[in-house]
């Protein structure tokens, strides 16, 4: 199966580089090959057994290999404690906006880079049934090569939405698709698209796009901008538990204006993205699709983007496609 | 469940040949052949059909969901092929495997309600084990199954399918039940899902009949319906290598490259297998015009056939085995190694 049994001593443990609800992420140095590594600890617990998150990011990151997608190399199991043996990281979107932005801002050709293989990295989860539903620039993970890879699916489809469970840490609304605000329980693969049109907008401007502070405060926020929605813009809107017929009324803005930094091409993408009916946002596939990444679609330029090898987007996801009754055939042998 | 079968790690570490299967439980049973000569057990499925019989109580006594419960079947079955069952509590394997599938297919339940409810069903053989044993037991199944815990179902198939086939709701029951029995074989190591879910279709199809309604899919009672869902495979072979031929002999690497008929020889459908569909019947049956139906699919959709015929005959005969299944003396033989090597504790 795995092969090779590691053992917890097969790895040197330096640093803490973090802390999240159920684990401790330590970097890690693999003793025979010098090798980093990001080890993370999950602490078990005597009155649930192995964390349900635990179970279900091992699980899913046994199934998700994808350049995109940040690799886990190992499970350890010892006595009492799991630990996971992820490829290591440089940092996160967040970090990097911080260090190498100018106020935050990326240059125009790192946010298409990133936002490319942000897709990438989305369109393959989705193909896969899987949502992520907590994407933010903290869980998109960056190295020095420029790679970005999604991490951290420990909320990833099991659980719900993530809500505010522990007082000491705060779940961002920021990156929460408007649908789900309003209460829907229905949700699909498109908010990991809304968060994704939010993401695209901080690269660019520096800044988050909707940052808000309360759930009625984070739908004001989306409704300033986008406009408000009324029953007649999407039908069936009143039906959302968090409906309120007293919503202020806020006519739509053009996106343009509000980000006057990203390119015509870019503002058409973000506002099929930024879509408030989940129905209407563009899906992963047709995203990697719009002429924005026209400059990845052509093989034979690759001097664009050497970090990103794999550039177009028909290669590797068509024969990915879940399986239909008429193509059972074709994955055979 | 999530993500991709093609490129599953159920596709890739957890589907064996039966040579492959047998090598890895010989394997297990070379290590210690004085337990094993010990403690002798009856064949396999019929410890299966009892296990079987333990999840069902348990998860009827908690309200768990069918795809949970296949779900923790398929782990314990997994688990056996790395662990010899006579190094084990099957019971607490058995509350492990379940309490774990809970987890994954998101309809958790609590560990000490499964505890407490798993000592009421077993009291003699499960009354030592605690929560803390449980989790410890359920560290010891993610890692003997490598964390590779995304388990596809036939299941999926047969909501798929159903309506493209028309099957009737008797027949879908027909078919869900044949999924659930095939739980009780090795089925779900060595076949793909999929194949497993087309075979369930084939055999409610053809062997389903009113006046039978309760032996669902019990194929054994219905040997007209055998021969028919024989046929209908050598035929869709048939088909399928016709049409290969007709592109040019070019059958690609999925498809199975096999003589006709062929694999029939020795079942119990070798006089049969060739002859035209429903022989005997009267053709304008919308049975038989089902089965045309499912036929032509088969032999468009590139199907691996051949598969199917040997999930067909397996399913038979775990029904012919079934019949001579005695609970108590799987049960006993349980409870000989589980005292005399102190596991209840």
């Amino acid at each position: 199966m795995d092969g090779k049994r590691q053992h917890h001593s097969s790895f040197q443990q330096l640093e803490k580089l973090g802390e999240g609800t159920y684990a401790t992420v330590f970097k890690g140095r693999n003793r025979q090959t010098g090798e980093f590594v990001a080890l993370k600890e999950i602490h078990l617990d005597s009155e649930e057994g192995t964390p349900s998150t635990a179970i279900r990011e091992i699980s899913l990151m046994k199934e998700l290999k994808h350049e995109n997608i940040v690799a886990l190399h190992d499970v350890i199991h010892t006595e009492n404690k799991l630990m996971l043996v992820f490829e290591y990281m440089d940092g996160d979107l967040k970090k990097y906006m911080d260090n190498n932005g100018e106020r935050g801002m990326l240059k125009p050709h790192i946010v298409k880079s990133f936002m490319w293989q942000l897709l990438q990295g989305i369109h393959f989860c989705h193909e896969n049934r899987v949502l992520h539903r907590d994407l933010k620039p903290q869980n998109l993970l960056i190295n020095n090569k420029l790679q970005l890879k999604l991490g951290d699916f420990g909320l990833a489809r099991a659980f719900g939405i993530p809500v505010n469970t522990f007082s000491n840490e705060v779940v961002t609304l920021w990156y929460r698709a408007p649908d789900v605000l309003l209460g829907s329980r229905t949700y699909n693969t498109s908010i990991d698209i809304w968060s994704a049109g939010c993401i695209m907008a901080e690269m660019f401007s520096g800044r988050p796009l909707f940052p808000g502070t309360t759930n009625e405060d984070q739908t004001i926020r989306i409704f300033r901008i986008m406009g408000t929605p009324t029953e007649r813009t999407w039908p069936g809107l009143s039906q959302f538990p968090e409906y309120k017929a007293n919503w202020q009324m806020y006519a739509t803005q053009p996106l343009r204006n509000i980000l006057p930094q990203i390119d015509e091409k870019g503002i058409d993408l973000l506002q099929r993205m930024l879509q408030l009916r989940p129905e209407l946002r563009i899906s992963a596939a047709e995203a990697l699709n719009h002429e924005w990444f026209a400059e990845f679609h052509q093989p034979a330029h690759p001097q664009h983007h050497p970090q990103q090898p794999m550039m177009h987007p028909h290669r590797g996801y068509q024969q990915h496609t879940v399986p239909s009754q008429n193509v059972y055939g074709n994955y055979q042998g | 469940m999530a993500a991709n079968y093609w490129e599953s790690t159920q596709r890739r570490y957890w589907q064996f040949t039966k040579e492959e299967l047998a090598a890895m439980r010989q394997k297990l049973e070379d290590e210690d052949p004085n337990l094993v000569h010990m403690y002798p057990l009856p064949q396999l499925r019929h410890i299966n059909i009892y296990l079987n019989q333990q999840f069902n109580r348990l998860a009827k006594r908690l309200g768990v969901r069918q795809q949970a419960l296949a779900t923790a079947q398929v782990y314990l079955k997994r688990f056996y092929t790395r662990v010899e069952i006579r190094r084990t509590n099957p019971y607490l394997l058995v509350a492990t495997a379940l309490y774990l599938a809970c987890k994954m297919e998101e309809c958790p339940q609590h560990i000490r309600l499964i505890v407490q409810e798993a000592r009421g069903l077993w009291p003699e053989t499960f009354h030592g084990q605690d929560t803390s044993k449980l989790g410890e037991c359920e560290f010891f199944l993610i890692s003997e199954m490598s964390s590779q815990l995304i388990v596809h179902q036939p299941y999926r198939t047969l909501t798929q399918l159903q309506g493209e086939f028309n099957l009737t709701p008797e027949e879908s029951q027909a078919a869900w039940q044949a999924i659930n029995d095939h739980y009780m074989t090795d089925l779900p190591l060595l076949y793909p899902p999929h194949i497993i879910g087309l075979t369930a279709i084939l055999l409610a199809i053809t062997c389903y009949n009113r006046q039978n309604a309760a032996g669902g899919a019990n194929a054994a009672g219905n040997s007209g319906g055998l021969v028919m869902a024989a046929n209908a495979l050598a035929h869709a072979q048939a088909q399928s290598q016709a049409r290969a031929a007709a592109m040019g002999g070019n059958s690609g690497p999925g498809t199975p490259n096999l003589t006709p008929q062929g694999s029939f020889a020795g079942g119990n459908f070798s006089s049969q297998g060739g002859r035209e569909l429903g022989d005997g019947s009267n053709p304008t049956d919308p049975k038989i015009a089902k089965m045309q139906r499912f036929t032509n699919w088969l032999a468009e959709s590139n199907i691996d056939i051949e598969g199917m015929i040997d999930c067909t005959q397996e399913i038979i005969s775990f029904y012919d085995c079934h019949e001579q299944y005695e609970d108590l003396v799987v049960r006993d033989n349980i409870k000989r190694f589980i005292k005399a090597r102190g596991l209840d504790k």
